[in-house]
């Protein structure tokens, strides 16, 4: 126990210390969420606009949807960037084999990230909620368990894909590229940037199968008074089975 | 009883042979060496023995404990300085301390620690920011922060300089009169000279050579260089001694090879001579000559 708090403690300092993730992570999604909510309004006229026969902002304003999304987005960038770069960096500089030398189990490891995603996350999370209230007069999360829920499960499915890559990239520099690549492939194609109502078929049911556009329903059902939804928290839960079974498999055997 | 016994401990890496066939046991308190040239085996040695490497053969035991099925629990009795390893970039001195203090059954004093190894006005410097001198004093420090019974130094004076050398060496010593068995990974034969009790000399993945630094240059029977400066033109009675294997003469500059006790009989023939030489000296063979003489090439530097 007392291994596992020095290891998140740890963590927290170093990503502190880290501009890059600081930016990509907190940064990033809030900009997005000012841009998309300045350009799509918060009028209630829109609410119930229709395109390509569904609702384009599931019945609540542009701007209600946008800070809903953007909070998924925080999760997003840690597991498809932070986790992987940092991880792949540690084994590349021998950081990883220093500490299994040193009794520092790699189960540790994993544990203070997770920890740290789930915190920032969160964090992350309550200023999007602020700020697009006070920019925007937006609807604050009705159920702030339910998207407490929503992150918890979003982290630990983003942290076992962020592991899996981890394992199978070598280096820091390929994380990030294929980091980048990832997070904003899925950016584009999960709701978070465009509507998913106003993508072609074939994108829209791609990418509704695709973990950060369950994330999304799983963070804006209960912020927006929708209740749980069981279906993409369990479909969360199956990415972190599937990605995070072989990610601790491999970790572990390193 | 040992504290580490390998038997027969073979490893490769596809089709490269690292290490085949490599057998020895270190006994409690003393500081071994394993000496040899890069590329020789020694790192997938000690690295096997730390369990950090799955051996393809040969069993090891360490502290009673079998490294590839009790590595977790070795590792709480171990400590351990790896070579070509680091910390994250902006993790500062003391809070590595302190991270890895947290994962000791058997923690020792930080503060304490930090002083031991001149690291205190180091504490709040980010690891990335230290010369490779502090990283290695960090290193160390490290390997000792669960007060282990055995530590591994690989490499451990590489990149610092001469004087840092010296104080590492006698941190080191000073560690064996404290009880704690010490294996050295080194490819410098100075300090396998200096430091260790017993040497084993590897080459090409293989162990060439397993005694005290003194008993591998005695057992190879290498010749001692002695140099003098004389006027004298005629020498060819030194020739005549027993123990004389050659004499070399440039000029007033004579050097002769011989085994045993050359020197001695040599001053005494000089002085019987009438000849007393300001300069003479005697050049005894080194752990570096054995070493030549054991592998038949110089080590790389």
């Amino acid at each position: 126990m007392s291994g596992y708090l020095a290891m998140t403690r740890t963590e927290f300092r170093l990503f502190r210390r880290e501009p890059f993730s600081v930016v990509f992570v907190l940064a990033f999604p809030l900009m997005m969420m000012m841009l998309l909510a300045a350009v799509f309004g918060n009028n209630q006229a829109d609410a119930h606009k229709i395109q390509n026969g569904l609702l384009v902002w599931r019945g609540v304003t542009p701007a209600d949807y946008y800070a809903a999304a953007s909070a998924a987005v925080i999760v997003a960038a840690i597991g498809l960037m932070t986790l992987p770069i940092t991880l792949a960096g540690y084994r590349e500089r021998g950081i990883l084999r220093r500490f299994k030398a040193s009794s520092v189990p790699p189960r540790a490891l994993i544990a203070g990230q997770l920890t740290l995603a789930l915190a920032t996350s969160l964090a992350g999370t309550l200023v999007m909620a602020v700020v697009a209230r006070l920019a925007y007069h937006t609807t604050l999360p009705k159920d702030a368990l339910g998207v407490a829920v929503a992150l918890l499960v979003g982290a630990v499915a983003f942290g076992a894909i962020g592991l899996l890559l981890a394992t199978v990239i070598r280096t820091s520099r390929s994380a990030q590229g294929i980091g980048l690549l990832l997070f904003f492939s899925l950016w584009l194609v999960s709701g978070t940037a465009p509507p998913r109502a106003v993508l072609p078929t074939g994108l829209r049911d791609v990418g509704g199968a695709l973990p950060l556009a369950h994330l999304v329903t799983a963070v804006q059902n209960p912020w927006l008074g929708f209740g749980w939804s069981g279906a993409d928290l369990a479909a969360l839960a199956a990415y972190a089975v599937v990605a995070g079974v072989p990610a601790l498999w491999l970790f572990h055997g390193e | 009883m040992s504290v580490i016994t390998v038997d027969h401990l073979r490893k490769t890496y596809r089709r490269l042979v690292a290490v085949d066939d490599v057998s020895f046991d270190v006994e409690p308190g003393e500081i071994f060496g394993i000496l040899g040239p890069n590329g020789a085996g020694k790192t997938t040695t000690v690295e096997c023995v730390q369990g950090l490497r799955r051996p393809d053969g040969g069993t090891i035991r360490v502290l009673g404990l079998d490294p590839t099925t009790q590595a977790a629990q070795l590792r709480q009795r171990i400590g351990s300085q790896l070579q070509d390893s680091a910390l994250p970039g902006r993790l500062r001195v003391a809070e590595a301390v302190e991270l890895f203090a947290a994962f000791a059954r058997r923690p020792v004093d930080r503060d304490e620690l930090l002083a031991r190894w001149h690291l205190e006005e180091q504490r709040s410097k980010a690891f990335d920011s230290l010369s490779g001198g502090q990283r290695q004093r960090l290193f160390i420090a490290l390997a000792f922060v669960n007060s282990p019974e055995l530590v591994f130094l690989d490499e451990l004076t590489q990149g610092l300089d001469p004087q840092a050398r010296r104080e590492t060496w006698d941190l080191i010593r000073e560690i064996r009169h404290g009880g704690t068995t010490v294996v050295l990974v080194t490819h410098f034969m100075d300090e396998a000279e200096h430091l260790c009790d017993r040497v084993a000399v590897v080459d090409g993945g293989r162990l060439v050579a397993l005694d005290s630094p003194q008993g591998l240059i005695d057992g190879l029977e290498l010749p001692s260089v002695v140099r003098f400066s004389t006027a004298e033109p005629d020498l060819a009675w030194l020739e005549k001694l027993e123990e004389v294997e050659s004499m070399t003469r440039r000029r007033d500059a004579v050097e002769i090879r011989g085994a045993g006790p050359v020197l001695a009989l040599v001053a005494s023939e000089l002085v019987a001579h009438g000849i007393v030489p300001r300069d003479l000296r005697v050049d005894r063979p080194t752990v570096e000559d054995a070493f030549l003489a054991l592998t038949g090439r110089a080590i790389r530097r």
